[in-house]
């Protein structure tokens, strides 16, 4: 007998888990949806055919001829002259400056300076890891092109910072401002590096200048962002003290706001640098000497030794300068945090000892000054010293690409792998959204899932700027990018969250993961494709594995920051029901865990997307390889078209995402 | 001689403030008879201060009493204008502070009034010493002269020789005491106090609150104290005004606000209050019957209730009380001192 009333069961369940069962309706749509696509498909496939060439409205061609016009017109028009003109001729005599210092300067007093500096700063270990670090780069040979890398950020980045920080504390100052800043702000995040690089060539050339352009503009947002962070979270009854007492603004913001904010502004300072270390290494795409431009040209000549060596002295720097820059930072939260009561007198003896330390790094610096006019010339890294390890890594990688294509004659190695992933995952999908789907229905499909995310202003908007690929005459190009996105997001997921899972469980995995992801993220994007063309020559398989690397660390560190959130109330109390660990899993934690492991996806998705161009160059083709070549070629139109739509995937998949981690918080 | 009338150090006149985009008309609306709760949910407008009007004398200790939320931080923190009051005035010495550029209204803050805040408000990349200089320093007092000023301000709160030390470092206590003695430092005519001993432990609160009645015994200093505990306000306050929903309620002396609360809600305050050291001879003495005499020795109108309690204790007679010169002013009986100590506000 039963006193079940049937009509209650299903409404209470929905009242215990409104999620669910919104969740699961929005799936039985997708899935109805999907099946209505096929259905349409099939039927209209023939009738549609491609995006039609005739209403491409040839956006290249208007850039080029702008650009046309800006190259006829650089040495008369006064907006050149008056204004880009004495922009480029200052940042161009501020690079060389600090160029032709970093190379004309004795290499140990190089060493020296840094060495004394990251002691200071950020201690022992990290003053021998940049003395290492340097030495090597000298050893194989990289010295000069490491001294241009050097000085091209840390000319981008002060420049970055005289803007950053003042714009940071104005937009703390004044909520209008920080409305008005925030959309650009996140904007700038969400674009790929090199979509910076187009438009400065268009108004500054190729080169150094333009590098550096691009390279502030897209360092900015983390200067800004963490100084109004830094001093927005001063407390309130801190800063009303000093009002109270008849504190002048100027006052307020010199002794009180920025000392508390300083330790947000030096992350701040850090992320800048790491940014910067980024874009410069991709500058080398419009000319930019340097590191990057031996790994670009290096790979183009299929020369995988030499671009290791230069991938390894770049990732060398960006480890260097963020454990200098991170030291910082953490010395000044920490000396805010452990303020000791010093006496006068101690803190004369503490001035004084700083005092001596750096007369002392002088005096030494200055004696190898002496010593290399006097003794020995020491402007060029002794060749003796030099080695190179190209010809070895030459070899191993022609022994690789011969033994561990196909190992044996069994089915497993790069080959069969590189295989099954474009025949069961990349070809099924192209074919799917560039010959298979009419257009019409594709852009029908991504509006529907930007409707259900999000909205109907997100589906309008997704339908319009994809119909907009297709008047650029990209929409082949687009979904085949697409469609390598697509299966590098999948392929990081899939990995992802089983590690993130795993992370979560064990304290050991997690500790051995950390430093693996947290070397991943400082690593440069275009380094990546050193270890991939290693093993698996050029191709679409290639840049996808550069992208899962690249992209894979967010997707791994929020699934486990997820799961270790939920409350341990939350967790006792599903034990104390007897669920097993897997139940505890799949029922309790990985639920819970959602919305932050769907900001792990998003994030993960904006990072393949960023490393689209740089798939582009070891054989991704499509969108990338357009951008590159445009770039290349100084075909602005191209290059720009490309960047463009890019973006526009960018946003809309941002946006997507983004929709669908807001409905699972919500729900 | 007359001793010359306290002036009136600060003056507040309908004093308004609404938190909203739209406050003025908010006003408005409350003027024609809707409730603030009304208010708040059609137009998400919050009523914190709602036409208040009080005078402080010069050397008084004016305490404001209320739950929290009843708007006394945002009132006391329209009298150094680090809230601009909706409508209304606040006259310091006479003056209208609305009236006051940027530069004037400083020159207030840094001369005539300081602060001391609920949590400390302290500096914490700050010394102690210069911590205690802020105030100093910002009027661009020297190094050597504002150090010794509050190496000596810090001694008269106990703290000599900590100077060197950071806030982080020291008790809750001990911080209040910094903040106490940054506001003394720039030697100011009012002090402004919002709930400073209120995150303090009692024992710790207590002695705070004694000490701080030893230093205003020298001082003579215009205060101006908040608080949400009604024992604070009887023991530090020359004058309560008690504070609702924005509002104030009562003003008046611990005293008569013990003796006669205006409401309900003045009442429920008063349930716990120490009556035997709150109330005297003159709010319990009966008028003499015509013609008595008195026996035995007067009573002065200010003995506290639980003096009166031993000198009834074993007397059956009534006893007189005189005022300062002497004169009989009325008469108390045993019964109106049980009486006056058992009845709970309620007469
Ligand atoms: N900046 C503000 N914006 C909006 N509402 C406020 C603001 N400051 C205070 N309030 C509101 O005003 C009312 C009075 O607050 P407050 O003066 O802090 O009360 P109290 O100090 O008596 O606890 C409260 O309802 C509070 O939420
Ligand atoms: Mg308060």
């Amino acid at each position: 007998m039963s006193n079940m009333n049937p009509a209650a069961e299903p409404s209470t369940s929905r009242e215990t888990s409104p999620g669910g069962g919104k969740a699961r309706r929005t799936l039985y749509i997708l899935i109805a949806a999907a099946i209505l696509f096929i259905v349409i498909a099939i039927a209209a496939r023939n009738a549609i055919g491609p995006f039609p060439e005739a209403w491409n409205i040839h956006l290249d061609d208007a850039i080029d001829e702008a650009q046309s016009w800006v190259i006829g017109n650089r040495n008369t028009h006064p907006v050149f002259r008056y204004f880009f003109d004495p922009i480029s001729d200052f940042i161009d005599s501020l690079l060389r400056g600090v160029e032709g210092a970093l190379i004309a300067a004795p290499w140990p007093a190089v060493i020296l300076a840094i060495f004394f500096i990251a002691f200071k700063l950020s201690g022992r270990k990290v003053a021998y890891l940049a003395t290492v670090g340097l030495l090597l780069m000298g050893v194989f040979d990289l010295w000069d092109e490491s001294m241009q890398t050097i000085a091209l950020m840390a000319v981008s980045v002060v420049i970055a910072l005289a803007f950053g920080i003042p714009i940071g504390i104005l937009s703390a100052r004044s909520d209008r401002l920080q409305a008005i800043l925030r959309p650009f702000l996140d904007a700038m995040q969400t674009l790929p590096a090199f979509v910076y690089l187009i438009p400065v060539v268009l108004l500054f050339g190729i080169a150094r200048v333009p590098s550096v352009v691009a390279t502030v503009i897209y360092a900015l947002p983390p200067a800004i962002r963490l100084t109004d962070m830094g001093i927005r979270q001063v407390p309130a009854d801190i800063t009303e003290a000093a009002d109270a007492y008849g504190s002048t603004e100027w006052q307020k913001l010199i002794k009180v706001q920025l000392p508390l904010a300083m330790p947000a502004i030096l992350v701040g300072v850090n992320q800048t640098i790491m940014m910067a270390l980024g874009i410069v290494v991709i500058a080398a795409l419009i000319g930019a000497p340097g590191l990057g431009l031996v790994v670009y040209e290096a790979l183009r000549r299929q020369h995988v030794g030499q671009a290791l060596q230069a991938g390894i002295a770049i990732v060398l720097i960006a480890i260097v300068f963020d454990r200098i820059s991170v030291g910082f930072s953490r010395e000044s939260e920490a000396s805010l945090r452990n303020l000791k009561p010093l006496t006068g007198e101690e803190m004369a003896v503490r001035r004084r000892n700083n005092v001596i330390y750096w007369v002392g790094a002088a005096v030494t610096l200055g004696l190898v000054w002496v010593a290399h006019r006097t003794l020995v010339d020491m402007s060029d890294f002794p060749a003796m010293l030099q080695f190179s390890i190209a010809k070895p890594v030459d070899a191993s990688v022609r022994w690789m690409r011969d033994n561990l294509y196909q190992i044996g004659d069994l089915p497993i190695g790069t080959g069969p792998f590189s295989d099954f992933i474009t025949i069961w995952l990349l070809n099924p999908l192209r074919g799917l959204l560039t010959d298979w789907l009419p257009w019409p229905v594709v852009i029908a499909g991504f509006a529907l899932l930007a409707y259900l995310t999000s909205g109907w202003k997100l589906a309008l908007f997704t339908a319009a700027s994809l119909f907009f690929l297709g008047l650029m005459g990209l929409w082949e190009m687009s979904m085949d990018t697409l469609s390598q996105v697509l299966v590098a997001v999948f392929i990081s997921v899939l990995i992802g969250i089983p590690l993130g899972v795993l992370a979560a469980r064990s304290d050991r995995f997690e500790a051995l993961l950390r430093p693996v992801l947290d070397f991943l993220q400082t690593i440069p994007t275009f380094v990546y494709l050193v270890p991939v063309i290693m093993l698996f020559n050029v191709g679409r398989v290639p840049g996808i594995m550069a992208s899962v690397l690249y992209a894979i660390p967010p997707v791994i560190r929020l699934t486990n920051l997820g799961i270790r959130r939920v409350e341990t109330e939350i967790i006792e109390a599903a034990e104390a029901f007897g669920s097993t660990p897997r139940q505890m899993l799949f029922k309790v934690q990985l639920p819970l865990a959602m919305p932050s492991i769907m900001m792990g996806v998003n994030q993960t998705m904006m990072m393949v997307l960023a490393m689209v161009v740089i798939a582009g160059l070891v054989g991704g083709g499509a969108l990338g390889l357009e951008a590159v070549t445009g770039l290349a070629k100084s075909q602005v139109g191209r290059g720009m078209q490309a960047g463009l739509a890019i973006v526009i995937l960018a946003i809309i998949l941002d946006r997507i995402t983004q929709g669908w981690a807001k409905q699972q918080r919500v729900g | 001689m007359e001793q010359p009338k306290p002036a009136e150090k600060v003056v507040c006149r309908g004093l308004w403030k609404v938190f909203g985009p739209q406050p003025n008309r908010t006003i408005d609306l409350l003027k024609e008879g809707q409730t603030k709760a009304e208010v708040l949910a059609e137009t998400g407008h919050v009523v914190a201060v709602r036409d208040v009007s009080f005078s402080v004398m010069e050397g008084e200790t004016f305490v404001v009493m209320g739950l929290s939320g009843s708007g006394k931080s945002t009132l006391l923190r329209c009298l150094p204008r680090l809230i601009d009051p909706t409508r209304g005035q606040v006259l310091i010495d006479g003056q209208d502070i609305a009236h006051l550029d940027a530069k004037a209204l400083r020159e207030v803050r840094r001369h005539k009034m300081s602060m001391v805040f609920q949590h400390f408000g302290l500096f914490p990349h700050r010394k102690l010493i210069d911590n205690v200089a802020y105030g100093l320093e910002v009027q661009g007092v020297g190094k050597k002269e504002r150090h010794a000023r509050a190496r000596e301000v810090l001694e008269l709160v106990n703290l000599g020789g900590w100077e060197n030390h950071y806030p982080g470092q020291l008790s809750g206590g001990m911080q209040q005491r910094v903040g106490l003695a940054r506001a003394l430092a720039v030697d100011p005519e009012i002090l402004l106090f919002d709930e400073p001993f209120s995150a303090l432990d009692p024992l710790i609160r207590r002695e705070m609150q004694d000490e701080l009645i030893s230093l205003q015994n020298q001082m003579h200093k215009t205060l101006i104290f908040i608080t949400h505990d009604f024992a604070e306000a009887i023991k530090l306050g020359d004058r309560i005004a008690i504070m609702k929903g924005g509002s104030l309620v009562q003003v008046g002396t611990p005293e008569e606000v013990v003796m006669n609360p205006a409401d309900e809600y003045v009442r429920e305050f008063t349930q716990d209050a120490p009556r035997g050291k709150v109330l005297t001879a003159r709010a319990i003495m009966q008028p003499a019957a015509p013609g008595f005499t008195g026996q035995g020795e007067p009573a002065p109108v200010t003995t506290p209730l639980e003096q009166l309690l031993a000198l009834v204790i074993d007397r059956e007679e009534a006893v007189p009380v005189v005022d300062e010169q002497g004169e009989l002013v009325g008469v108390i009986h045993r019964r109106d001192v049980l009486a006056a100590l058992q009845s709970n506000g309620q007469r």
